[in-house]
């Protein structure tokens, strides 16, 4: 039983300070931050949503379809980055392999845009 | 860097994408717009006819892209059979859908981009590769049950089936990390020597792993515990697509539980097969059972191809290079007889549109005899009535079961298959004995050939049986028993 | 390729009459399938030449039909002269059947369905003779069957061509019962149904014995006796006759083709075929020539006396079936199928004579309401005629004569030579050509001669039928005065050898054929004296003395109407089978059923649904009910493995 416990004290140990960590990033702002509210600075955003408002409510489906489209490119990203890290070492397969990935993707693309998706009306 | 022959091994696949993203170009410049809608339709059909050639022109097994790619008998078999359910799906999916006036250009893409994941599946020899196509397959496939977004239960299926569907991909996944963690490989070759090394039986995580994979799989193709979508999604999407479900997906996530089980995890074999055979038993169980008071024909036909899941499923708990067969003749004989039997739905339709309650039966013998008989014909294949297809398909895998020694499996399956047929007759004599409701307004016609032709072949299967079966031996072959 | 063709093409016309009959139209129908079969008739023909004269023979692979286990089978043509003599008789009978059908039905409404009916049932025949392998002669067996089925029901509106279709479909089911039962039997003990591995193998079963209710038995004899049942039933031999004369509700052209030309004859081709089995269960073969003489007398018996003019012809059939029987269970299985043969062509031209006589009165078929008609009827008179001629054996000794003439009196000789206890056999076969030649004879003379006994209106209006049906007429006409003299020495005569081949097996050191020939002098004359008695007798008691029949029937009253009841067969088994099954059945109904089973199946029933009740409860429609339903599953198969510590309860 002990064993086990041993085991496991490394993640323990990494809760207590994840939890540190988060608990004081939470406080800090409390203590140490400028509070000088404007109307600027509380008026709604240019989407319409209030600045301070409840998480759950109902909102335009049009949002949600940005944020998809948005994040498909951030995916890109994430693979052209290790990609252009190890380019010397994968070659002309590696190349074109990632050619194809962006024309599959803007096959994609060009469907959202034919179809009308960026367009907000 | 592979060889160009490793392309050549996944050419049906490649056929398949290339195909999907260019009719969607087209779709997007106006291919199909108004009268010309059913353009996309035929050419994604002439596009799977394509991959169907260039699969045959294939011999011989291939192990290309490190083990991940597997092309052999066994996938052929199958990716035959799924090239073949898909193309019948988008030909069944004209007509009701140009009523519905849903008849988008996007259906047969999603369909097509569907049946490239499934064939990855079918060829899956490693991990990622399986998740790979799973996650194609699925994600095309939410799409489709939601296909008609106006209607309110359509988007309930499609809702459904994306949230419970992530959830088994989260399992699935989950197990794949766990094998990964535990023997270092991903791919079903490694696997095989993980399993069968010594102590492998007592090593949990692996065991966890095989759990956790099995149940997002048992997901896939709908069997007990883990079929609870299948009602709701049956009967909320839209027709041809709950018939493209029934058939095609069924078959290629079958085929991969197969492939996985057999290819990967032989050496746990006494593990994996008491959880194969108490997933056959619950699944034949509750086929029989929840079938009965069923009053929607779809749902019917949901928990019908649930019941056949688990009877498939009798093939694969057997083990043997028999089972397998059995399987394979199952797969193929269930594959018609479900498309036959949706096309015999699609053609309940009345002036004012489809109906799908079994009431709207009555009487049918006496309105239109011959789709009365076809329709009868298929139902009774389904519950396994002799002479007709449907028994031949059962006898081959309870006679695998009890070649293993399985008896109880097999006549569980028996008693279970007697007591589906009650709610099958129960339709045959609402058919043929229940005063007549007025008839049905004509049949489409390619809805039309697809009912004959099914019917013909749940008859006359009898006749000259052995072309399947002996493709289905040689498929067997290449799996490692 | 032409074996195929004469094969598949019948399945064609069968296709397109049966399924595209109503879209095409009565006409087309019919001459479709008439043109095809005719193709399929000179085909035969040509195949006949080629493989009977110069010498062809031929296993014609189609395709591999059921692979399981130890059995293999591929659907084969086996083409020897025993299958060309018999695609000869069944495709030539079967277009001219379909010739004259175009103007005997032309009053049918549905006449599509009739010919497609046909061209299925020729098609089965054409599988049974080309069989290659037992289970595809099982096939061609129980396809002919049904297509008899079909065929005597075709009036389905009358309630006796019903029964009859019924009751041939179930004595036949005896006899297939047996049948089938002889087939697993071969396979049990040579693994494998190709004829050629089950000749090749039988020779090793000789002497050995098996298990069977209870007994050890020969092996061989066993099998040849079972499969000898099968013939029994389709061939109408005694025991299972009775659903011949009763098959005779269906339309007159089905029971030419069917219960006189080829169906019926398909028992005598099995044991033709299954020679070299036969030939080495000498029990199984006394038990043949023992049937095939009760067959023979007792049917002839039976025609003496009946008054339908059809049923006459199928008791007559009947015993000429048990001719041929004989000839097969002495050993002279060529003479079987030389009468065979001739049989086809002229018992098919009486049927289709009779037909004409009906269809020429109006559907009538009593022959007590004929008479005098060859005046009305001239053309019809001189074929049956030339049938009857032909059946009673009418010919010269030495010389030669009518179809029948030769292959009845080879038989007749085969019986004597073949040496039964007293030569019963040969006895008996002689009283009954006796008989066949009084019961020809009187149905000529009632029918024809004398005073029409035929009421005013039918007899005026009777006329003779159109040429489409009197052409086939000739061409069987033809067949029954030539079919005889000119392939006699093919069949029976010298040319033996070089005609059959291999086809038939004779056991080694019997030498049937050689006795014939050695017969006394007196022997081939019996059967003439026999016949031309029953000629003399017949002219007697309907030309001479028309009151004749009628004493005698009085003065031997109890013979007269056990003669008349066909022996009572059908009230004997009537009471020993078809009452006791009925009340078997009504107290399993009303008994074992209605009170032990329902009972069971309602309560069974009530708890199915209950049971169904409850799943359809845990389907409610909620995705996180779902979900946990998945999650409740992994815990569940999760914990079994962890408790049983990794899975190891090996």
């Amino acid at each position: 039983m002990n064993d086990l416990l041993t085991d496991y004290l490394p993640l323990a140990v990494f809760i207590g300070v994840a939890l540190a960590i988060g608990g004081a990033l939470m406080i800090a702002p409390f203590l140490v931050a400028v509070r000088n509210p404007d109307p600027e600075k509380v008026s709604a955003y240019e989407c319409g949503f209030n600045a301070f408002d409840d998480a759950r409510m109902k909102f335009d489906v049009r949002f949600y379809l940005v944020s998809i489209l948005f994040i498909i490119f951030d995916l890109e990203i994430a693979f052209l980055f290790p990609w252009a890290v190890a380019f010397g070492d994968i070659g002309l397969y590696g190349f074109w392999s990632m050619m194809l990935f962006l024309g599959v993707l803007t096959v994609g693309f060009i469907y959202e845009w034919r179809t009308g998706a960026l367009e907000w009306d | 860097m592979p060889e160009t022959t490793s392309f050549a091994a996944a050419l049906p696949e490649i056929i398949l994408a290339a195909g999907a993203m260019g009719l969607l170009m087209l779709g997007a410049f106006g291919f199909s717009d108004g009268e010309k809608s059913d353009r996309a339709g035929w050419t994604a059909i002439l596009i799977l006819f394509a991959a169907g050639v260039a699969l045959l022109g294939q011999t011989g097994t291939e192990r290309v892209f490190n083990d991940a790619f597997i092309s052999d008998p066994f996938a052929r078999f199958v990716k035959l059979l799924v090239l073949a359910g898909s193309a019948t799906a988008i030909l069944l999916s004209f007509d009701d859908l140009r009523r519905a006036k849903a008849d988008r250009y996007e259906l047969p893409v999603l369909i097509l981009l569907a049946t490239v994941g499934m064939l990855m599946m079918v060829s899956a020899g490693d991990l990622l590769a399986l998740y790979l196509g799973l996650e194609l397959q699925s994600l095309a496939l939410y799409v489709l049950a939601a296909f008609r977004r106006d209607d309110v239960r359509s988007s309930e299926a499609g809702m459904k089936y994306f949230v419970l569907g992530a959830l088994s991909s989260g399992m699935l996944l989950y197990g794949a990390s766990l094998l990964y963690g535990f023997s270092g490989t991903t791919s079903f070759a490694g696997l095989a020597q993980a399993a069968s090394a010594p102590g492998a039986a007592t090593n949990l995580g692996l065991i966890a792993g095989l759990v956790f994979l099995l149940v997002g799989l048992a997901f896939k193709i709908s069997a007990v515990p883990f079929h609870m979508w299948t009602p709701d999604v049956y009967e909320g999407a839209p027709t041809p697509v709950t018939a493209f479900f029934a058939a095609a997906p069924k078959l290629a996530a079958m085929a991969l539980l197969a492939r996985v089980l057999f290819d990967g995890f032989g050496g746990l074999f006494v593990q994996w097969q008491k959880i194969v055979i108490f997933i056959a038993i619950a699944s034949m169980l509750l086929g029989a059972f929840a079938a009965i008071g069923q009053t929607n024909i779809k749902r019917l036909m949901a928990y019908s191809s649930i019941g056949h899941v688990g009877f498939a499923l009798v093939g694969v708990a057997a083990g043997s290079a028999a089972g397998i067969e059995g399987l394979l003749i199952y797969l193929a004989i269930y594959l018609v007889m479900t498309l036959g039997a949706f096309a015999c739905i699609l053609a309940m339709r009345r002036e004012n549109g489809p109906v799908e309650e079994i009431d709207e039966l009555a009487g049918l013998a006496e309105t239109n005899l011959p789709m009365a008989f076809i329709l009868a014909m298929l139902l009774l294949s389904l519950a396994g009535v002799p002479p007709l297809a449907g028994f031949f398909a059962k006898f081959y895998v309870f006679a695998a079961a009890m070649k293993a020694e399985l008896y109880g499996l097999a006549i569980i399956g028996m008693l279970t298959s007697v007591v589906s047929l009650f709610y099958y007759l129960r339709i045959v004599k609402v058919m043929f004995f229940d005063d007549a409701k007025p008839g049905f307004s004509a049949t489409a016609p390619y809805v039309r050939f697809v009912m004959i032709a099914a019917g013909l072949f749940v008859l006359l299967y009898a006749v000259y049986p052995a072309p399947l079966v002996e493709a289905a031996t040689a498929a067997a072959k290449s799996l490692s028993l | 390729m032409i074996y195929a063709a004469i094969v598949l093409l019948p399945l064609l016309g069968a296709l397109i009459a049966g399924l595209f009959g109503r879209l095409l139209g009565p006409r087309p129908s019919e001459l479709i399938t008439t043109s095809l079969l005719v193709v399929a008739a000179v085909l035969s023909w040509i195949v006949f030449v080629r493989v009977g004269f110069d010498g062809e023979t031929a296993r014609v692979p189609l395709f591999r039909w059921i692979t399981s286990g130890e059995l293999d089978t591929a659907w084969a043509l086996r083409i020897d002269t025993l299958t060309a003599v018999m695609l000869v008789v069944v495709t030539t009978v079967s277009a001219l059947v379909h010739l004259y059908s175009i103007g005997y039905m032309h009053e049918d409404d549905s006449r599509p369905r009739f010919f497609a009916y046909l061209s299925l049932f020729t098609f089965a025949m054409l599988a049974l003779v080309t069989s290659d392998n037992l289970l595809q002669m099982f096939f061609g067996w129980e396809g002919v069957g049904l297509a008899s089925y079909l065929l005597i029901g075709f009036w389905y509106k009358k309630p006796e061509a019903n029964a009859a279709a019924i009751k041939a479909f179930v004595v036949n089911r005896v006899g297939d019962f047996g049948f089938s039962l002889g087939i697993f039997g071969l396979f049990a003990m040579t693994n494998s149904i190709n004829l050629d591995a089950v000749f090749a193998a039988a020779p090793s079963l000789v002497g050995k014995s098996m298990s069977f209710l209870g007994y050890e038995v020969d092996v061989l004899t066993l099998l040849a006796l079972l499969l000898f049942m099968g013939a029994m039933g389709k061939s109408a031999q005694f025991l299972l006759h009775t659903w011949l004369p009763d098959a005779m509700e269906g339309p007159t052209p089905v029971s030419a083709l069917i219960h006189a030309a080829t169906m019926v004859t398909a028992g005598v081709f099995m044991v033709a075929r299954l020679s070299p089995i036969f030939e080495l269960a000498p029990t199984a073969l006394e038990v043949v020539v023992l049937i095939g003489t009760i067959t023979a007398f007792f049917a002839a018996t039976v025609g003496l006396v009946q008054n339908d003019i059809k049923r006459v012809i199928a008791y007559s059939t009947c015993s000429q079936l048990g001719y041929m029987f004989v000839a097969c269970g002495v050993g002279a299985y060529s003479a079987g199928i030389f009468h065979l043969f001739t049989h086809a062509f002229f018992k098919a031209l009486l049927f289709l004579g009779a037909g004409s006589v009906i269809h020429g009165m109006h559907h009538e078929q009593d022959m007590r309401r004929m008479g005098g008609l060859a005046k009305k009827l001239p053309i019809t008179w001189i074929m049956m005629l030339i049938g009857t001629l032909a059946l009673t054996g009418v010919g010269i000794p030495h010389v030669g004569g009518f179809a029948g003439f030769h292959s009845k009196d080879a038989i007749i000789e085969a019986a004597y030579a073949g040496h039964t206890p007293g030569n019963f056999a040969f006895w008996v076969l002689v009283i009954a050509a006796f008989m066949t030649s009084f019961y020809s004879w009187r149905l000529i003379f009632l029918t024809f001669h004398g005073e029409t006994r035929a009421d005013h209106h039918t007899y005026d209006h009777a006329h003779e039928s159109p040429w489409v049906m009197l052409i086939p007429l000739f061409v069987l006409a033809t067949g029954a005065v030539f079919a005889g003299i000119a392939f006699h020495h093919y069949f029976i005569g010298e040319g033996y050898s070089e005609f059959w081949k291999a086809a038939l097996f004779e056991a080694p050191g019997k030498d049937i054929r050689h006795h014939m020939h050695e017969v006394p002098g007196w022997v081939p004359l019996a059967p003439t004296v026999a016949m031309l008695t029953g000629l003399a007798l017949a002219v007697v008691y309907y030309i001479l003395a028309p009151w004749l029949p009628a004493a005698t029937a009085s003065a031997f009253r109890p013979v007269y109407l056990f003669l008349l009841n066909k022996w009572y067969f059908d009230e004997l088994y009537n009471l020993i089978f078809v009452r006791p099954a009925f009340a078997i059945g009504r107290l399993l109904w009303k008994g074992v059923d209605g009170a032990v089973i329902d009972g069971t199946i309602d309560g069974t029933a009530k708890s199915v649904l209950w049971g169904t009740g409850r799943i359809i409860k845990l389907q409610t429609g909620y995705v996180y009910h779902y979900a946990f339903a998945m999650l409740i599953g992994v815990a569940a198969i999760l914990t079994y493995f962890i408790l049983a510590g990794g899975g190891g309860a090996q």
